[in-house]
């Protein structure tokens, strides 16, 4: 029954996203309990000037899912912020950027644990695409490039 | 439940009590009933359940004679079983004998071990059942969708001597992934899954059941048989104010011990059994928690004391080590020594060719590829024919089996056909005579084990989380 509950509360979650206040960017972090490197993101928006609120579950792809994140784009955490959805490990500048923008999207994301990503450590090989997606079904769109 | 119970005299026993009264009128009856083939009919088949309580909507499962779990099959040690399944479905199934030391042809893997059972075909499994002990059963073909939307059931095998105990209880445990509206949610195969921890679901059923309080007596003792159903989901379970003794871990008799820090880790495909002697007050209530993933702790269910006085002043004085089954020793000595390495996964660390980090790709696993290895080999699916064995053993040998998981996730390795005699974990020897099916795999971890490969046939050998087992972390070795 709680996890009933909990399902429901992260329902709302998902809706209702906390707002930003202030100077720090609050968030919260969807992730899997057994995976590392999210934390290791998540540290790297705390310098950033975001409060990560994290949040383990075992749902993660459904979550991530619900959210709107395309079943082909997936990062290996979600994170809601400011009215809109951030999936895997995008770099800090790009996310400051959607939440100056605003544009009408429900999120952004970047694929997968690109090595040099933010929290991954490693070189980075290439140059990292951003996807921006919607829930309408429409195909993503190249939000930035970095 | 009900609580009046035939104490200190086993149920069985008074059975035979009872058979040996007849008997004597009736020469041999005994003998020929012990030996006739026990006959059982299972129908793989549409249902419903109540899976998130009365107030939530009917969730569609495909279930075995439509219920969840299927029917709990009760079958004696050493009599022929004959178990027709007939495929309701509307897509191929097979059944597996969890656990079960069979004929090859008997073991439910479809391609390699035999045929799938096309929707509106049957096919009848036959065997005897060489170890007492509690088993499982479960389709071995579209296992994440089978196994995901309800087909399970409990096989227990009886002891001719059982322990004595005031009652014998089994939770099949189940875990369901739903959606808001109570309905099995769609996304079977997500490439985050296989890459992770699999398909963790948001509700576990007892039984098929929300779990409801479980109530209990003071004074009694039960037998507690556990059965991890689940595709993915491992558990720790702890229950709170008392002191369960672990019996039996995969049907298989271990010397009887309380588990270490007094939790009791079972992973999917697991079975454990515990004794448990209910000391609380009357009137009491002590919570049975399930605390394996970090910050995801929860109550499983509790245990409720009635208000009656206590069944016994003091813990029954009954021996509750259960009678060994019959399993070949291995010649450690002489044994053939094989090693399986486990890799891929998210964090992966980008060892393996196309899997786990490589720079590029987006995720192991990604745009259908496998996502997990064995010795760098990816068997994908349910089974299929043309599987190579990975290694090949001569009948009769002792083999010494190395598993090493280079991997950041845990892993209960499934062996088919026969029961691992645990050595060593890490470099410290495991004690208690354990012997499992279904060992499970920290991250990291390096367990030895042995077997005797005295049954001849392919036989599979993967992941039980059931995600990694579809996406390559399975493979196949063969007995002459």
């Amino acid at each position: 029954m709680k996890m009933t509950y909990r399902l429901a509360a992260l329902a709302v979650a998902i809706a209702m996203p906390l707002p930003a206040v202030a100077a720090t960017i609050n968030a919260v972090m969807y992730k899997n309990p057994q995976c590392s490197c999210c934390e290791s993101y998540a540290t790297y928006l705390e310098h950033n000037g975001f409060k990560v609120d994290i949040k383990p579950v075992n749902n993660l792809s459904q979550i991530s899912s619900d959210a709107g994140v395309p079943a082909d784009l997936e990062g290996c955490h979600t994170l809601m912020v400011d009215g809109y959805v951030v999936d895997g490990l995008v770099p800090v500048d790009i996310v400051k950027k959607l939440l100056t923008e605003r544009p009408a999207i429900t999120g952004i994301t970047l694929a997968g644990m690109p090595a040099g990503a933010p929290g991954m450590g490693g070189a980075k090989d290439g140059p990292f695409t951003i996807y921006a997606f919607t829930k309408d079904g429409k195909a993503p769109t190249v939000y930035a490039t970095e | 439940m009900e609580l009046d119970f035939k104490y200190l005299v086993s149920r069985r026993r008074l059975l035979r009590a009872g058979a040996c009264l007849v008997s004597t009128a009736v020469m041999g009856s005994r003998l020929s009933l012990a030996s006739e083939v026990d006959e059982h009919e299972l129908n793989a088949t549409h249902g419903r359940a109540s899976l998130a309580g009365a107030d939530a909507p009917w969730t569609p499962v495909w279930a075995y004679d439509g219920m969840v779990p299927g029917p709990t099959l009760r079958v004696q040690q050493g009599r022929p079983v004959r178990i027709s399944v007939v495929n309701a479905l509307d897509e191929s199934t097979t059944v597996h004998w969890h656990g079960i030391r069979l004929p090859n042809a008997m073991d439910g893997v479809p391609g390699l071990t035999q045929a799938p059972i096309k929707p509106g075909e049957s096919f009848t499994y036959e065997f005897t059942p060489p170890d007492a002990g509690t088993f499982w059963y479960h389709p071995h073909a579209d296992s994440l969708q089978q196994i995901g939307r309800g087909l399970a059931g409990a096989l227990v095998v009886e002891e001719a001597d059982p322990i004595v105990v005031d009652r014998d209880l089994l939770w099949t445990l189940q875990d369901w992934r739903l959606t808001k509206d109570g309905q099995i949610a769609p996304g079977f195969g997500s490439m985050m899954d296989a890459a992770m921890s699999g398909r963790v679901g948001n509700i576990v059923t007892i039984n098929g059941a929300p779990p409801g309080d479980q109530t209990v007596r003071a004074g009694e003792r039960v037998r507690l048989r556990l059965v991890n159903a689940a595709l993915a989901r491992m558990m720790a379970l702890r229950f709170e104010g008392h002191r369960p003794i672990i019996v039996a871990i995969d049907g298989q008799p271990c010397e009887p011990r309380e588990p270490q820090g007094g939790r009791i880790v079972l992973a999917p495909a697991m079975r454990i059994d515990v004794v448990l002697d209910l000391q609380g007050d009357p009137g009491s209530r002590h919570a049975v928690t399930d605390d394996f993933y970090d910050g995801l702790a929860y109550t499983l269910t509790s245990f409720v004391y009635s208000s009656e006085p206590p069944l016994r002043a003091n813990p029954l004085d009954a021996p509750v080590r259960l009678p060994a089954n019959p399993l070949p020793i291995p010649n450690l000595a002489d044994a053939v020594r094989q090693e399986i390495v486990l890799q891929g996964g998210m964090m992966g660390g980008g060892k393996l060719k196309g899997v786990g980090g490589m720079v590029g790709m987006a995720m192991p696993g990604m745009n259908g590829g496998p996502a997990w290895a064995i010795n760098g080999m990816s068997m994908t699916g349910d089974g299929h024919a043309g599987m190579a064995p990975l290694f090949t053993l001569q009948r009769g040998a002792s083999c010494r089996l190395t598993m090493r998981n280079e991997t950041a996730w845990w892993h209960p390795m499934h062996i088919h056909g026969f029961s691992l005699s645990l050595l060593a974990r890490n470099g410290e020897s495991v004690p208690h005579g354990q012997w499992q099916d279904t060992v499970l795999l920290a991250p990291k971890d390096t367990l030895e084990c042995a077997f005797v490969a005295d049954n001849p046939g392919d036989w599979m050998l993967h992941c039980h989380v059931t995600d990694h087992q579809m996406a390559g972390l399975m493979t196949v070795f063969r007995v002459t």
